[in-house]
């Protein structure tokens, strides 16, 4: 230690951040300012009697576990291969770990592949959803204490790490990811878990509004996966592309996820948010945006583009502005101009074309008069969507945080049910 | 032209060996001295030109920039940190062990091998809040006096709570298990909490050492009542207000404009049946006051700041100006204490430096007394800066004529009056304050 680490206060022990959501699972190294890795929150489970020819690509995967004669597949570059009789499951319901066997799967697979290294030499830092079950918390310390031998365990709600990481103790967080977008008040770093709303309406829900509106228009949604190849059409004209030559039974399931990855790009690339409520006049002066789909068909799109993101926003009860004030409502009236003053936006979904900026008209509307109202949002797009990570990032390695860790002593000694005490 | 720059610059860096501190301040001089001694410049020749025909080395000026390291022209790839020229001190992965905790286990991080193993640095941060305990005696002794709202139960609940969450009674309230203890509001947790500690402070005659808080919650509810109220406001309720207010400033305003009118009217008519009286005497004595007034023009004084100084702080401009918030229909008393936004940075930045100096809590509690003490205590201290301000200016334009007046008559002194002079500056901040 020297002075100038006493300056900053940061000491850096080692320690792994994970941080599980339903859209990936973020895996890195504490103090760095990005996760190492970003997995998908999807396995690929393969058939049940494996094949005896196997392609050669998955004879060096090190992801296949063969475990129960099923072989499972982790990461992108082993999900997003066409296989035959693969499906493919998620492991998160609700924002919380669902199904522990293939979240295993997973964390072995990042200790192997990202971490390269023991899961003995370095405490974990977990994040959580604001409204996890002390069961969920319990199962998953006992499991990296048992199964993973770390020698110290930590477990925060995502809600103040990524209040964490703009820097904030006290703010309102609006968190829209792939499946929810919940408003949770930070209190001097206490999520109050009291006032915490949600609402299912995130990136999944735009994406399936997409892929019905497009389908709806007779646009044919081929996956870049079945094409082989594709000729230039002219604007609007039918697509002229060659069918790749697939493996027969692929699932419903991978088809449906392939899908959903392209409707990712098309909403990430093409919708936008009002800064006012949808209004057919205004949104019609707005530039088209252009967009090519995989199969070579392409056109521009106009008023549309807002039509659909607009439902993120327009619904009564679940507009992502009605959540944030309805969960400041609920706070004591005494936090609710700290709140006001410092709202965190983080979440992949927010980096929709206009977001925060509608975030902002909606509250200041539904704010108190006269409140200063303060949003914070982050430029970049990796500080945007790795939020949480980045704040589990910083708190990881903070000298006055070591004292906090649940180590494997004390778990020997009280057990998995302390973590509720320990990590409020 | 490299070895132009090379003079410019102070450098000579022709095969030095080892560099200490040393033997590089040595050569420095010593080079600057033979420098000084090689064949000079002749007058008027412009120093490009002579760097062409005579440089030290007599070697051809470079027709490229070199960016080698290695070359006499090290380049601007010569490593700064060469000055360093101690060895590398060693870093290792080192176990630690950390008193904040309360059990031994230990976790490792980098440390200097050079640095010996004191206690973990950072151990010193962990603070805890003191919170009385007591045992089931005391609280069936003096615990138990409002048992059909606080139950044993519910009192352990709420001193566990204050242990983990030190204090933080809206977290507290918010993490209050209420399947078994029923809801809680914020104000019943502190008004219980500071009963029962206020309790066993007298019962263990404590309070001369310590202070008791006295929480008074019926006032505390009606704040909180007060302030809902407050965001609970509509837009249209807030309108409405804003527009009667409006409506009442535009009575008022057409109220004085009338008044003002019936005075000029009743003026004039007096002023008509004077002029009548004294119209012989008026012309001369206007006159007078002209030429006086004139006579005084004349006489204008040197300019100086000092007078700009001063005068702005004679009209009263200086201190601040607080906003007044009675025209803005309800608010907080919180936002009295705000400053308004007219002032500038430095006055913000001069204003935070005299609260800290005077060790002034910067964001007090607002109650009526100590919003308006506050409010002047800030608006008295920009008042003391520019006052300081001013006198140093005074000072130092006191200086400057007295230098002049010397420049100006050699062999005179001017002697400033004591009066003039400045009293040590420390005893006047402490006048002023």
């Amino acid at each position: 230690m020297s002075g100038g680490t006493m300056l900053y206060g940061g000491d850096e022990i080692g320690a792994l951040v994970f941080d599980p959501g339903h859209h990936s699972l973020r895996v890195g190294y504490a103090q760095e300012d990005s996760p190492k890795a970003e997995i998908p929150s999807v396995v690929g489970i393969g058939a049940k009697a494996p094949d005896t020819n196997l392609d050669p690509e998955t004879k060096t995967d090190n992801s296949v576990t063969p475990n129960n004669a099923r072989k499972y597949y982790v990461d992108t570059n082993y999900v997003n291969v066409p296989r035959s009789q693969m499906e493919v499951q998620t492991y998160m319901k609700d924002g919380m770990i669902d199904n522990w066997e293939l979240f295993e799967k997973v964390i072995d697979y990042a200790y192997a592949n990202v971490i390269q290294s023991e899961p003995e030499y370095h405490p974990v830092l977990f994040s959580e959803a604001s409204w996890n079950v002390r069961n969920n918390r319990e199962k998953l310390t006992e499991l990296m204490f048992e199964k993973y031998n770390v020698p110290a365990f930590f477990l925060v709600k995502n809600a103040v790490l990524a209040a964490f990481s703009s820097g904030r103790a006290t703010a309102l967080v609006v968190d829209s990811g792939a499946t929810h977008t919940s408003a949770v008040p930070v209190h001097e770093g206490y999520v109050l878990s009291q006032a915490v709303v949600k609402s299912p309406l995130g990136g999944d829900f735009l994406s399936r509004q997409c892929r019905q509106h497009l389908e709806k228009h007779g646009i044919d949604l081929s996956p870049v996966y079945k094409i082989a190849s594709k000729d230039v059409v002219k604007e609007r004209d039918n697509a002229r592309f060659t069918l790749r030559k697939l493996p027969e039974n692929l699932t419903q399931s991978w088809q449906n996820y392939m899908t959903q990855l392209m409707m990712q790009d098309f909403q990430m690339n093409v919708l936008q948010v009002l800064e006012n409520p949808y209004d057919e006049r205004v949104a019609a002066q707005i530039p088209m945006v252009h967009y090519e789909f995989p199969n070579g068909y392409h056109q521009d799109f106009g008023s549309e583009r807002f039509k659909i993101a607009e439902s993120l926003f327009d619904n009564a009860m679940l507009g992502a502005g009605q959540l944030a004030s309805t969960s400041v409502g609920m706070c004591d009236a005494d936090v609710r101009l700290s709140l006001f003053g410092s709202v965190v936006v983080t979440g992949g979904n927010t980096l929709l074309q206009g977001f925060p900026e509608r975030l902002n008209r909606d509250l200041q509307l539904r704010a108190p008069s006269n409140t200063r109202l303060k949003m914070i949002s982050a430029n970049g797009s990796v500080e945007r969507r790795f939020g949480a990570w980045i704040g589990g990032s910083i708190l990881a390695s903070i000298g006055t945080f070591q004292q906090m860790w649940i180590s494997s002593q004390e778990y020997e000694e009280a057990g998995k049910s302390q973590v509720e005490r320990k990590c409020p | 032209m490299s070895a132009d720059v090379r003079d410019i610059l102070d450098i000579e860096r022709a095969n030095t060996p080892e560099i200490t501190r040393d033997s590089f301040l040595a050569t420095k001089k010593r080079n600057f001295e033979r420098t000084k001694h090689a064949s000079r410049r002749p007058e008027g020749m412009h120093r490009e030109v002579f760097a062409l025909l005579y440089t030290d080395k007599k070697d051809a000026p470079p027709l490229l920039p070199t960016d080698t390291a290695l070359g006499i022209g090290a380049g601007y790839k010569q490593n700064k940190a060469r000055l360093g020229m101690k060895k590398v001190r060693k870093w290792e992965w080192a176990p630690f062990s950390n008193p904040a905790r309360n059990d031994a286990a230990v976790f490792h991080h980098w440390k200097r091998v050079s640095d010996d193993s004191t206690d973990y640095p950072f151990a010193k941060f962990n603070k805890q809040l003191e919170i009385p305990s007591y045992t089931m005696t005391e609280y069936n002794a003096h615990l138990r006096n409002n048992i059909q709202h606080w139950s044993k139960v519910q009192t352990d609940h709420l001193f566990d709570l204050a242990r983990r969450f030190d204090l933080r009674f809206i977290v507290m309230a918010d993490r209050w298990n209420r399947q078994q203890h029923g809801t809680k509001t914020v104000e019943e947790l502190k008004e219980r909490y500071y009963e029962v500690i206020a309790l066993l402070a007298k019962a263990k005659n404590q309070s001369i050492e310590k202070k008791t808080f006295v929480y008074d919650a019926e006032h505390e509810r009606r704040r909180k009542e007060q302030l809902e109220k407050l965001f609970k406001r509509t837009t249209q309720q807030v309108e409405e207000e804003q527009m009667l207010i409006n409506e009442m400033k535009k009575i008022e305003a057409r109220k004085k404009e009338r008044e003002r009118k019936t005075q000029d009217l009743q003026k004039l008519i007096s002023q008509a049946d004077q002029q009548n009286e004294h119209a012989a005497n008026t012309p001369s004595t206007r006159k007078y006051e002209k030429k006086l007034h004139k006579k005084k023009v004349h006489h204008t004084p040197r300019p100086s700041k000092v007078d700009s100084v001063v005068n702005a702080i004679e009209i009263g401009s200086s201190g601040i100006k607080f906003a007044d918030l009675r025209g803005s229909g309800v608010s907080l008393r919180s936002q009295k204490m705000k400053l308004p936004a007219n002032i500038g940075q430095r006055k913000v930045k001069a204003l935070e430096q005299a609260i800290q100096e005077f060790k002034v809590d910067p964001a007090p509690p607002p109650t009526e007394d100590i919003c308006t003490s506050f409010n002047e205590l800030r608006s008295d201290m920009v008042l003391l800066c520019e006052l300081r301000t001013a006198l140093s200016t005074c000072i130092y334009e006191m200086e400057s004529l007295k230098h002049q007046y010397e420049a100006a008559c050699p062999g005179k002194t001017l002697n400033i009056p004591p009066s003039l002079v400045p009293i040590k500056t420390e005893t006047l901040e402490n006048s002023a304050t």
